[in-house]
């Protein structure tokens, strides 16, 4: 790993949280005798990313992510340990360190001024952060051309669509050229095309700047083609650093055969029916050969596939099993 | 120019634009600040109707109250409770100015709404303002301008702790209406209040430039007055924004 972007240790985060009973009686209490309870956001939580490496931070809803996200960017304090973006620790909001990170929300990806245009606000962006004029003008232009956002930019914001928001909104956070970069579910609502143009461009982003990234996401896809290396938080603990593909071996031993059966054919016991004379079974992977060799044996197979179980389904299975272990 | 004023002129310039497309707002924002006044000097020249410094002092209420709104209570508080304030604390510049900036630039648009009616007010009713009080009556302008925004601002950061910060802006409103001077010159007020209100800040809002160019009162003590209300609703704005940020940065948006 080259010298460390971003050094986490032993995090942690405990929210407290008013509580009260339901009911009216309970409602007047609360007004002089308010109650709280501890939440454990995050646990222990310890990583370190070099400069110029991609992550993706996984987890399921309510795992602690966007929490360590919003500490890494300087958006929240951490209740305990520590955590050094670029050397510095973020939720100081150094102006000089500012100007190094950006955080981009696929929910809110293009803040500010809805009545200007994407240009005026390109413009506002590279005065805020002190880009010299000439920069401004290059990464403009690059920008522009790999985005593809010629046609939008003596348009409003607030006529944008969701995804000439997002590639505005990339373009708003990477015109001053960040070494540092937080995404948040950057494809949340994007169509497909919309969604595998944001990774497209994101991959060369990084690839061209040395930019350290940080992603989170609950599209498999997204970690799966930009972050060769994930970050597993489940309740608040981290409980996987490693590769992906490491991760789901883990959990991906089975194969799902499908078959298409002949009309008078008996399907399979345990297999799983998915309509129009199509059956599935999961199998164990080293025992694919002597299933695949019986039902060709015993039934009228008019076609046959063997697939890897679906990323989503492995990571669903991911999430059951670790939260089980970190609760 | 420097940083920070070109920072702040960006940010009014960007709020204007945004505010041109809210132009029924706007007006719906300046007849609230221009209907008081109006109703103060009808009644008032009604009760004092051969008194040209009573019309001459509502119309220069008029011009204040126009000039010195502020809301950030459906500005700056929306952010807190929308959590869009994080984007304001990424960013490499003061977070006031985003709030500074969208004040001036609703002050510019309400005041341009309210020319007219300044006006049609001045041509229609006797009004005269010597030209000293009226050179006088500027600093107490301007201070009347921060001191209303320091003190909206201050109600509005209380949005970190609760989410009820319209219900106590629209009390101070009404406070403001009462003791500043546009329900009643507060000269005319019955006392106790009469001696007291001259020593709260909600006159430094409004009523003190108004009586100042109107040469109603003399500028140094209100002046002075002013200055203690701007300290301290100064330090109470630095103290709210660092308890209140770090409630947000402990419990999040």
């Amino acid at each position: 790993m080259t010298s460390p972007g971003i050094d986490v240790r032993d995090l942690s985060m405990v929210y407290r949280v008013p509580v009260r009973e339901a009911g009216v009686r309970a409602a007047i209490r609360s007004l002089w005798q308010r109650r709280t309870r501890e939440v454990t956001a995050l646990d222990g939580i310890g990583f370190q990313v070099g400069a110029g490496e991609a992550v993706g931070l996984i987890g399921p809803n309510g795992a602690g992510k966007t929490s360590l996200m919003k500490i890494m960017a300087g958006i929240l304090r951490p209740t305990g340990g520590s955590v050094r973006v670029l050397g510095r620790e973020p939720f100081d909001r150094h102006p000089d360190h500012l100007r190094r990170i950006a955080l981009v929300r696929g929910s809110q990806p293009l803040g500010g001024a809805p009545e200007l245009t994407v240009m005026d606000s390109l413009q506002y962006q590279g005065l805020v952060y002190d880009v010299a004029a000439g920069q401004l003008r290059r990464n403009l232009a690059e920008l522009v051309d790999l985005l593809d956002l010629g046609g939008l930019l003596e348009r409003q914001v607030r006529a944008l669509s969701l995804g000439e928001r997002m590639r505005a909104g990339l373009a708003m956070a990477l015109v001053y050229r960040p070494a540092v970069l937080f995404l948040d579910e950057p494809t949340i609502g994007l169509d497909v095309s919309a969604a595998v143009q944001t990774r497209r461009f994101l991959r060369r982003y990084v690839a061209q700047t040395g930019a350290t990234m940080i992603l989170t996401s609950h599209y498999m896809a997204d970690v799966a083609e930009l972050c060769p290396r994930v970050v597993l938080i489940n309740h608040g603990a981290q409980v996987y650093d490693g590769s992906l593909p490491e991760l789901t071996a883990h959990v991906g031993r089975d194969r799902l055969v499908e078959v298409v059966l002949a009309d008078d054919a008996e399907p399979p016991a345990g297999a799983h029916a998915l309509g129009d004379g199509r059956y599935q079974l999961s199998v164990a992977r080293d025992q694919v050969p002597d299933t695949v060799g019986r039902l060709l044996a015993d039934t009228r197979v008019l076609d046959l596939g063997i697939k890897e179980a679906p990323l989503d389904v492995l990571m669903d299975e991911i999430y059951r099993r670790t939260g089980t272990r970190a609760r | 120019m420097t940083r920070l004023p070109r920072l702040l002129w960006l940010n009014v310039e960007r709020q204007f634009l945004t505010w041109s497309g809210a132009w029924w707002f706007v007006f719906a924002l300046a007849a609230g600040q221009l209907v008081p006044p109006l109703v103060g000097l009808a009644v008032w020249h009604a009760v004092l109707p051969d008194s040209s410094r009573v019309t001459s002092y509502y119309l220069a209420v008029l011009f204040v109250a126009a000039t010195t709104a502020s809301y950030e209570n459906h500005t700056f508080a929306q952010r807190i409770y929308k959590g869009t304030i994080a984007d304001d604390l990424l960013r490499p510049q003061p977070a006031v100015l985003g709030p500074l900036g969208e004040n001036l630039a609703i002050r510019a648009w309400i005041g341009l709404t309210a020319v007219p009616v300044v006006v049609l007010v001045a041509a229609t009713t006797t009004v005269s303002f010597p030209p000293g009080a009226l050179a006088a009556a500027l600093p107490a302008w301007l201070g009347a301008g921060l001191l209303r925004f320091l003190f909206t601002w201050c109600l509005a950061l209380t949005a970190f702790w609760t989410e009820r910060v319209h219900a106590i802006t629209a009390f101070a409103t009404t406070v403001l209406y009462l003791l500043g001077g546009t329900a009643v010159p507060v000269d005319l007020l019955p006392r106790p209040w009469a001696e007291l209100a001259p020593y709260l800040p909600f006159y430094a809002m409004l009523g003190l430039p108004a009586d100042i160019a109107t040469a109603g009162a003399g500028p140094v003590r209100g002046l002075l007055v002013q200055a203690g209300w701007l300290l301290a609703t100064g330090a109470l704005a630095v103290v709210l924004w660092r308890r209140g940020l770090r409630r947000h940065t402990a419990v999040g948006g």
